[in-house]
C-alpha cells in the first residue's frame, strides 16, 4: 500500500465564474505578479537554504517547512486564478481554504542521497511540470541575410497544457459564466503535479511527483467513445531501444492510409450532412483508421508493448479505443465540425506532448528495468483517450463533444435503487 | 536449370576480346614500397575486419534461427505483421553486433583520413540506414509471405519476378535519389558532352556529386535506366591530385557503364542469382511450415544471409567482367592509355587500394579488377593499338 503524496490538491470550486473578473483576469492579477517575483527572488536564497538544512538535519525545520509550502500553495493558488481554474481573488499569503488548493503534509524526513542529487533528479519532473505549466520557453529565430532578410515572428515557444486549455476556457467562461468541468479538471490535474514538482524542488519532499491523472481516482461523465487498457507494464528492452525504428512501417501504411482516411472524411461529413449520420461503410473504415491510428501511437510511445497490426481490429491491443456504432447526429454541429473541433484538437495535441515526453523519459526506464512506469502508462492513456474521443468526434464517429477530464471515462457511479419491501431478502 | 543457363550464357561476353592476353605487371616497379605497405597495412585490417563482422554476423543470426521466433510473442499483429517484427529484429540484432566492427571500420579509415566525416555524423547516418532496412526486410517480407498464401512453398517463383520489378523501378529512381547533385563546370561538361556522344550516350546525363565534406575517396557512378540515366562524378575527383586527362578517362569509364547496358544487365543478374536463393530459402524455410508462418522468418533470413555470402565471389566475378568491359570502353574512347596508368596509380595513393591484393582477398571482397590489372588492361590495349597501327 503506497501513502498518499504529501502534497495534494484540493478542489471545492462550484464552476461559477464571474465575467467582469474572467474578461479583466490577466490585469487584475498585476499585483500578484510583483509579488510573486519578490517572492520567488527570496525562495532562490531559501532554497538554498532548505538544501544544506534537509542535507545535514535529514528533514526541512518547522519554519522553513511553512514558507516554502505557503509559497507553493500561493503560486498554485495564481495559477489557478490565471487559468480560470478557480474564481475568486487569492490572497497574497498562501494561506488555505481557496477553491483549488493544496494540501501540504507536516515535515518528514528525507533520504540525504536524494536531497544530495535533488537537482539532477528534479529534471523529468520540471520537464513534465513545464509541459503543464509553461507559458513560454525559447525564444525566436528569423530567416534570411542582409537586407533581405524577414522576421518569420515563429518562435520555438511552447504553451503549456494549462494556458491552452485557459485560451478556450476563457471564451467558454465568457460565454456561459461557468468553467467546462473537464477542462477544470484537468487544469487541477496540471496545478497538483505543478505544486509536486515545486515541493520536490524545493525540498519539503523528498517523495517524486505522481503523474498519475487518477490519483486521486476522480469520475466524469460517460462517453461513448472510451479506451480499455490492458496492459501489463511489462516491456521487451530490445524492441523499446528500437521502437522508432520498429515504428517505421506502420509511418508508411499509416500515412497511406491517412490518405485515404482523409478522402472517406470528406466524402463522411457530406453525407452525414444530407443523411443526419454517418454511413455504416465509411463509420467502419475510419473506426478502423482511428483505431490502427491509436495503436500505433501506443506503440510508438510505449505505452504498450506488443508490436500492432495492420488492420485495426478491435480487441487485438493492449490499447484499444472502444468506439460506438453510427449516431443520429445534428446536422448543423456537422456542418461546422471542423470549427468546433478547434479547441478539442488544441488540448490534444498539448496532451500529446505530455505522452511525447512520458515516452522520452519512460524509454530510458523501460530499457532498464524493462518496465513501463505505472504512472507514465497512466497519463499516456489519459492523453490517448482523448485524443481517440477528439479524433472521433473530428471524424464524425460520434456527435458528442471529448471530456478532457482525467477520469478515463469512468462514470458517475448511479446510486443504487431502492428496494421495495416485497423486493427485500427474506 | 536450362534456360538459367542459356541466360547466363548469354549475360556472360563483354566488349573485352576474349584472348586478351594481360601483360604481367611488377607492383614493385610502379610504386614506391612505403605505399605499398601503407595500402597493405590498410587493407588488411579492413579485411579481417570484414571477415569478423561476417562471421559474427552468421552466428547471430544463426542464434536468431534458433531462438529469435520466440520474439512473436511481442507481436499483437497477424502472421505478416509478426513477420515484419521477427525480420525487423534479426537486423536489429545484427546491428547491435556488428556495430563494433563498423565503429572499428571508420576508426581505421578516420585514422587514415579517408573519411572526413565524425562519429555523431556516422553514426546518425548508420541509423537511418538501419530504418532504411527495416523499411527493406518490411517490404521483402510482405511480398514473399503475401505471395506465400496462395502459393505456399513456391512463393519464390512468383516472388523474382516482383523483386526484379522493384529492382527495375529502383534502379530507375536511383539517380533522382542521390542527394547534392549538381551541373558541372562548362569545360567539364564539355568533355564528358564529348564523351557521350563518342559513346554513342548522348541522352546520358552529367553531373557533379558534393561528398568531400564526408570522404576523400575517389569515385563516380553509372546510374539510371531509359530516360533516368546519369553518370555522376563525386567532387573529390576534381581535387588534385587528378588532372583533366584522368577524369575523361573516369568519365568515359561511366559512360562505358551505359554504353554496354550493365545496368539492364545487373538487373538480369540480380533476377538469375535470385531465383535459386529465393528456392533454398523456400526449401530451408518448409520445415518450418514455410514462409507463410512468421516463425519460419528467423530461419529465412539466416539462409538468405548465409546463401548470399556464399555467391558474393560469384558477384564480384560478374561485377568485376562489367568494370573490365567499362575500362575497356574507356580506353578506346579516350585513347589515352597514359592517363588511364596514371589514373589507377594514384587510386593506389588516394583511396589506399592495394595494387596487388591477395588471391582470396580478391576473389572474397573485390568487385573491381585490382589496379595492377587495370594497368595490365591498359597496357595490353597499347599493346594492341600499337599492333593495329604496326600492320
Amino acid at each position: 500500500m503506497i501513502s498518499p503524496h504529501p502534497v495534494r490538491i484540493v478542489v471545492d470550486d462550484d464552476l461559477k465564474r464571474s465575467r467582469l473578473t474572467v474578461f479583466f483576469r490577466l490585469f487584475l492579477a498585476i499585483p500578484h505578479y510583483i509579488w510573486l517575483a519578490l517572492w520567488s527572488l527570496l525562495m532562490f536564497f531559501v532554497t538554498i537554504v532548505n538544501w544544506f538544512a534537509t542535507l545535514i538535519v535529514g528533514r526541512l525545520p518547522k519554519g522553513l517547512h511553512n514558507l516554502t509550502a505557503a509559497y507553493i500553495r500561493y503560486i498554485t493558488q495564481l495559477f489557478a486564478y490565471l487559468s480560470l481554474a478557480a474564481n475568486p481573488y487569492p490572497m497574497f499569503t498562501g494561506t488555505d481554504r481557496y477553491p483549488v488548493d493544496v494540501e501540504i503534509d507536516d515535515p518528514a524526513s528525507q533520504r540525504r542521497l536524494i536531497t544530495l542529487f535533488r537537482l539532477p533528479l528534479a529534471i523529468p519532473a520540471l520537464t513534465f511540470a513545464a509541459v503543464f505549466l509553461a507559458s513560454y520557453a525559447g525564444g525566436s529565430y528569423s530567416s534570411g541575410q542582409g537586407e533581405d532578410s524577414y522576421s518569420a515572428g515563429a518562435t520555438t515557444s511552447s504553451v503549456g497544457i494549462l494556458w491552452t486549455v485557459a485560451l478556450f476556457a476563457w471564451f467558454a467562461c465568457l460565454a456561459l459564466g461557468r468553467m467546462p468541468m473537464g477542462f477544470r479538471n484537468l487544469q487541477a490535474f496540471g496545478l497538483r503535479y505543478g505544486a509536486q514538482a515545486w515541493a520536490y524542488i524545493l525540498l519539503l519532499t523528498d517523495r517524486y511527483p505522481n503523474l498519475d491523472p487518477a490519483d486521486p481516482p476522480s469520475t466524469g461523465p460517460l462517453h461513448p467513445v472510451g479506451l480499455a487498457v490492458t496492459d501489463d507494464l511489462r516491456r521487451s528492452r530490445l524492441t523499446v531501444f528500437f521502437r522508432l525504428l520498429l515504428t517505421l512501417p506502420h509511418f508508411v501504411w499509416l500515412i497511406l492510409w491517412g490518405l485515404a482516411a482523409f478522402l472517406a472524411g470528406v466524402a463522411g461529413w457530406l453525407a452525414a450532412i444530407v443523411l443526419g449520420r454517418l454511413p455504416r461503410p465509411l463509420h467502419r473504415f475510419l473506426a478502423a483508421y482511428l483505431r490502427y491510428s491509436t495503436h500505433v501511437f501506443s506503440f510508438l510511445f510505449l505505452t504498450a508493448n506488443p508490436f500492432p497490426g495492420f488492420t485495426g481490429t478491435p480487441g487485438r491491443y493492449p490499447v484499444d479505443p472502444e468506439l460506438p456504432e453510427p449516431e443520429k447526429q445534428n446536422r448543423l454541429k456537422t456542418l461546422f465540425r471542423i470549427f468546433l473541433a478547434i479547441p478539442a484538437l488544441a488540448v490534444s495535441s498539448s496532451l500529446y506532448t505530455l505522452s511525447f515526453i512520458a515516452a522520452f523519459f519512460g524509454w530510458f526506464v523501460a530499457l532498464a528495468l524493462g518496465r513501463m512506469p505505472r504512472s507514465f502508462r497512466e497519463a499516456q492513456a489519459y492523453a490517448l483517450r482523448y485524443g481517440v474521443q477528439t479524433n472521433a468526434y473530428f471524424w464524425l464517429l460520434t456527435g458528442r463533444y471529448p471530456y478532457s477530464g482525467p477520469s478515463l471515462g469512468q462514470p458517475e457511479p448511479e446510486p443504487e435503487p431502492e428496494l421495495t419491501p416485497a423486493e427485500l431478502p427474506a | 536449370m536450362a534456360v538459367w543457363l542459356v541466360a547466363a550464357y548469354l549475360l556472360w561476353p563483354t566488349d573485352v576480346p576474349d584472348d586478351l592476353k594481360l601483360p604481367s605487371v611488377d607492383e614493385t616497379q610502379i610504386f614506391d614500397p612505403d605505399l605499398l605497405d601503407e595500402t597493405q597495412d590498410f587493407e588488411r585490417f579492413l579485411r579481417w575486419n570484414d571477415i569478423a563482422s561476417s562471421l559474427v554476423l552468421l552466428a547471430v543470426l544463426a542464434l536468431f534461427a534458433w531462438r529469435g521466433w520466440r520474439f512473436a510473442r511481442e507481436s499483437a499483429a497477424g502472421r505478416i505483421g509478426t513477420g515484419m517484427l521477427l525480420g525487423m529484429i534479426g537486423l536489429a540484432l545484427v546491428w547491435i553486433a556488428q556495430l563494433p566492427f563498423a565503429i572499428a571500420g571508420i576508426w581505421w579509415q578516420k585514422r587514415y583520413d579517408l573519411v572526413t566525416a565524425g562519429y555523431l555524423e556516422w553514426a546518425l547516418e548508420n541509423w537511418l540506414v538501419l530504418g532504411a532496412q527495416f523499411l527493406f526486410i518490411c517490404l521483402w517480407l510482405l511480398i514473399t509471405m503475401a505471395l506465400a498464401a496462395p502459393l505456399r512453398d513456391r512463393w519464390w517463383l512468383g516472388a523474382v519476378p516482383v523483386f526484379a520489378g522493384l529492382a527495375l523501378l529502383l534502379a530507375f529512381l536511383t539517380p533522382y535519389l542521390v542527394p547534392d547533385q549538381h551541373d558541372a563546370d562548362p569545360a567539364l561538361a564539355a568533355d564528358a558532352k564529348r564523351i557521350a556522344r563518342e559513346t554513342g550516350q548522348e541522352g546520358v546525363d552529367f553531373k557533379v556529386q558534393e561528398i568531400g565534406d564526408l570522404t576523400e575517396a575517389p569515385n563516380a557512378f553509372a546510374a539510371g535506366i531509359g530516360p533516368s540515366r546519369r553518370v555522376v562524378l563525386w567532387d573529390t575527383m576534381l581535387e588534385p591530385p587528378f588532372d583533366r586527362d584522368e577524369v575523361r578517362v573516369v568519365i568515359a569509364h561511366e559512360y562505358g557503364h551505359h554504353e554496354s547496358e550493365h545496368i539492364w544487365k545487373g538487373l538480369a543478374w540480380y533476377a538469375l542469382i535470385s531465383l535459386p536463393l529465393l528456392w533454398l530459402v523456400a526449401r530451408v524455410a518448409r520445415r518450418w511450415g514455410g514462409l507463410y508462418q512468421p516463425r519460419a522468418v528467423p530461419v529465412a533470413l539466416f539462409v538468405l544471409v548465409a546463401a548470399s555470402l556464399v555467391v558474393q565471389p560469384f558477384n564480384n566475378v560478374i561485377t568485376r567482367r562489367m568494370e573490365m568491359e567499362a575500362d575497356w570502353v574507356a580506353l578506346e574512347t579516350t585513347e589515352d592509355p597514359a592517363a588511364a596508368r596514371e589514373l589507377f596509380e594514384e587510386f593506389a595513393d588516394t583511396a589506399l587500394q592495394d595494387p596487388d591484393p591477395p588471391e582470396w582477398a580478391h576473389v572474397w571482397f573485390d568487385t573491381h579488377p585490382s589496379i595492377v590489372d587495370r594497368i595490365a588492361e591498359a597496357n595490353a590495349w597499347e599493346r594492341l593499338r600499337d599492333a593495329d597501327q604496326s600492320r
